[in-house]
């Protein structure tokens, strides 16, 4: 009986419950947009404060139909069960044992791992192993106007990785930059060239891509590691290398490592 | 005496729910303190990250179906469902179809609504139609997608055209099914034949009760299709798919395979889209945008807490034949 009641009520406020409590520390905290665009900001926790007031509402409710509605269901179950086991034959009483046990391990398994990932692994940002699995400037919206408008000054890593592909880099070259991002090697392992990128976000992270200025900085590996954050300033200037993908690079004044940032995405 | 006794019991028994979300909130405090010692390898934190981006995406949607399920099952009387909608079987459905119009809900939050629509007495193949045109055919989808790509290339219309010919074409051929309800889960089937036996003592009652049966229906399957969707962009790399962009036929199964697996919300999938659209052909973008809004990796998870192995295999093999069509025949003539 409890399972029949824990399985059909108590599972699904269990989790939610969770996710819940996940969502509302991290909207509290500010890390609500390592998962989500900003846009959803508002809707995620309004949703989730209306479902809250409903599952706590939903806890007394429970008390008066659960034992009846579940026993109701429990039988019927018993009756499908039994109209469509083709065999004769009882199940042995190991095996119904098991099978009655299996699904409880299965939904505790499962609400502590959704605990352990939502409540208790700390809210990490994506890697630069993602960064390095997905293809480095395909993606961030198309290269345009909105790239182009605004002062140099104001221009993250997107915005520059935006207009160097336009024109084969013709539009950035001589004129001066300085931003931000992470250092992502270069897809060809070069040791001259690494990209200081950003994930850029349209919708939530799975969706995230790495859009990044490739940074001229000979034997960078001896001062940065992978992953690590910089603030680069610097001028772009035609490639010295004419054998590499990269027509134009950044040829830096300065590259100061720095810590992650709070919004380490660009939206 | 009784009844003041039974009030206070009920906020009691409130209190503590609310209390055990706020004990829950202290926990993941805690936790966040310990910095670095809980740290996860790189790989391992990214498929969490993953994981629970989709997650934390989809929840709200999810939530919100929820209530619009609870609204639709329990609280808008009958009468007004038989006078709004007309008896013909097809016109039913293609008047379903455009319903994502009033209920605008990306495709997760649209499953808890299919099934409240089945628990009120639609058929199989109605919610089938409204599930699979809603994602598509709703106010919001249809501004992002023209947001994202105007009417060039035809992309917009054929989204929505196609969007609307699909569903009804998938609720036609589920509505020649002899017994429809053969294609519903054994438990789901009970669960909605004891909707009409219960006589809880009011509404609220019931709305109550059947959130949480939702949310325990639910929310193990969001769960499950969201860890599946970040395994997956884990362990699939996706220059593979790019690659094979400017090809009429590869481009548009490669965009499909990544609708399905990247499983982002229908409300916003253009902008990301857009973001290749330079890469990809047209009638490719048109493919990733109506078969990414129909089926993907969790939505398979959601909705197989309703229907049968067998009615997925085929709803899905349908919907991706018809992408399919539709996406490389917009190829051959773009």
């Amino acid at each position: 009986m409890w399972r029949e009641q824990f399985d059909r009520y108590w599972r699904g406020l269990l989790l939610s419950g969770i996710g819940i409590a996940a969502i509302a520390w991290l909207a509290a905290t500010g890390r609500l947009g390592w998962y989500v665009h900003p846009r959803y900001f508002w809707f995620t926790v309004t949703l989730c404060a209306i479902a809250a007031v409903a599952l706590c509402a939903a806890v007394p409710a429970l008390r008066r139909t659960p034992r009846e509605s579940a026993a109701i269901d429990a039988v019927h179950d018993a009756d499908v069960d039994h109209h469509h086991s083709p065999g004769p034959e009882p199940a042995r009483p190991a095996r119904a044992a098991l099978m009655r046990v299996l699904p409880v391990i299965g939904g505790v398994l499962l609400i502590a791992s959704t605990a352990a990932a939502l409540l208790v692994a700390p809210p990490t940002t994506l890697s630069v192993a993602t960064a390095q699995q997905r293809q480095v400037n395909t993606g961030g919206g198309p290269a345009g106007d909105a790239a182009a408008a605004g002062e140099d000054a104001d221009h993250d890593a997107r915005d520059w990785a935006l207009l160097l592909r336009q024109g084969g880099g013709a539009l950035v070259e001589a004129r001066t930059a300085e931003f931000i991002g992470f250092v992502l090697p270069g897809a060809d392992g070069s040791s001259d060239i690494f990209f200081a990128a950003r994930f850029v976000v349209s919708c939530c992270a799975v969706d995230a891509q790495p859009l990044g200025v490739p940074v001229l900085s000979p034997d960078w590996q001896a001062d940065h590691s992978e992953g690590s954050w910089v603030a680069v300033e610097g001028v772009f200037v035609a490639n010295p290398d004419v054998t590499s993908d990269q027509p134009v690079v950044l040829r830096p004044f300065t590259i100061t490592p720095i810590d992650e940032p709070n919004d380490p995405y660009v939206y | 005496m009784a009844a003041v006794a039974n009030r206070s019991r009920t906020f009691a028994l409130a209190g503590i729910a609310a209390l055990t979300l706020v004990a829950a909130i202290s926990l993941r405090a805690i936790t966040d303190r310990a910095g670095d010692a809980l740290a996860l390898p790189a790989a391992l934190a990214d498929f969490v990250a993953l994981s629970l981006s989709v997650f934390i995406e989809s929840l709200p949607f999810v939530f919100l179906g929820i209530l619009l399920s609870t609204v639709v099952q329990v609280w808008v009387p009958q009468s007004i469902i038989d006078r709004v909608l007309p008896r013909r079987p097809a016109l039913r459905r293609a008047v379903l179809s455009v319903t994502g119009v009033l209920l605008p809900v990306c495709e997760c939050g649209n499953v808890p609504l299919a099934r409240g629509l089945m628990m009120r007495g639609f058929t199989v193949s109605e919610a089938a139609t409204f599930l699979l045109a809603a994602p598509v055919l709703n106010p919001v989808t249809i501004i992002t997608t023209y947001h994202a790509f105007g009417w060039s290339d035809g992309i917009l219309a054929a989204r929505i055209v196609g969007g609307f010919v699909i569903a009804n074409l998938a609720g036609w051929l589920l509505s020649r099914s002899a017994d429809q309800s053969a294609l519903l889960t054994d438990g789901f089937r009970a669960h909605c034949e004891h909707q009409h036996d219960r006589h809880p003592d009011s509404r609220m009652q019931r709305s109550l009760v059947g959130i949480a049966e939702e949310t325990s229906a639910l929310m193990p399957a969001l769960i499950i299709g969201s860890a599946l969707a970040g395994a997956i962009q884990v362990g699939a790399p996706r220059d593979l798919l790019v690659a094979l962009g400017s090809h009429p036929l590869w481009s548009v199964l490669a965009l499909m395979l990544l609708a399905f697996i990247i499983a982002i919300c229908s409300s916003v999938d253009a902008f990301f889209i857009l973001s290749l659209s330079a890469t990809f052909l047209p009638g490719s973008i048109v493919a990733f945008l109506l078969f990414g809004a129909m089926m993907d990796v969790k939505m398979l998870a959601l909705l197989r807490t309703t229907f049968t192995a067998r009615a997925l295999a085929l709803l899905t093999g349908l919907v991706a034949l018809c992408c399919l069509v539709i996406g490389w025949g917009l190829n051959l003539v773009a």
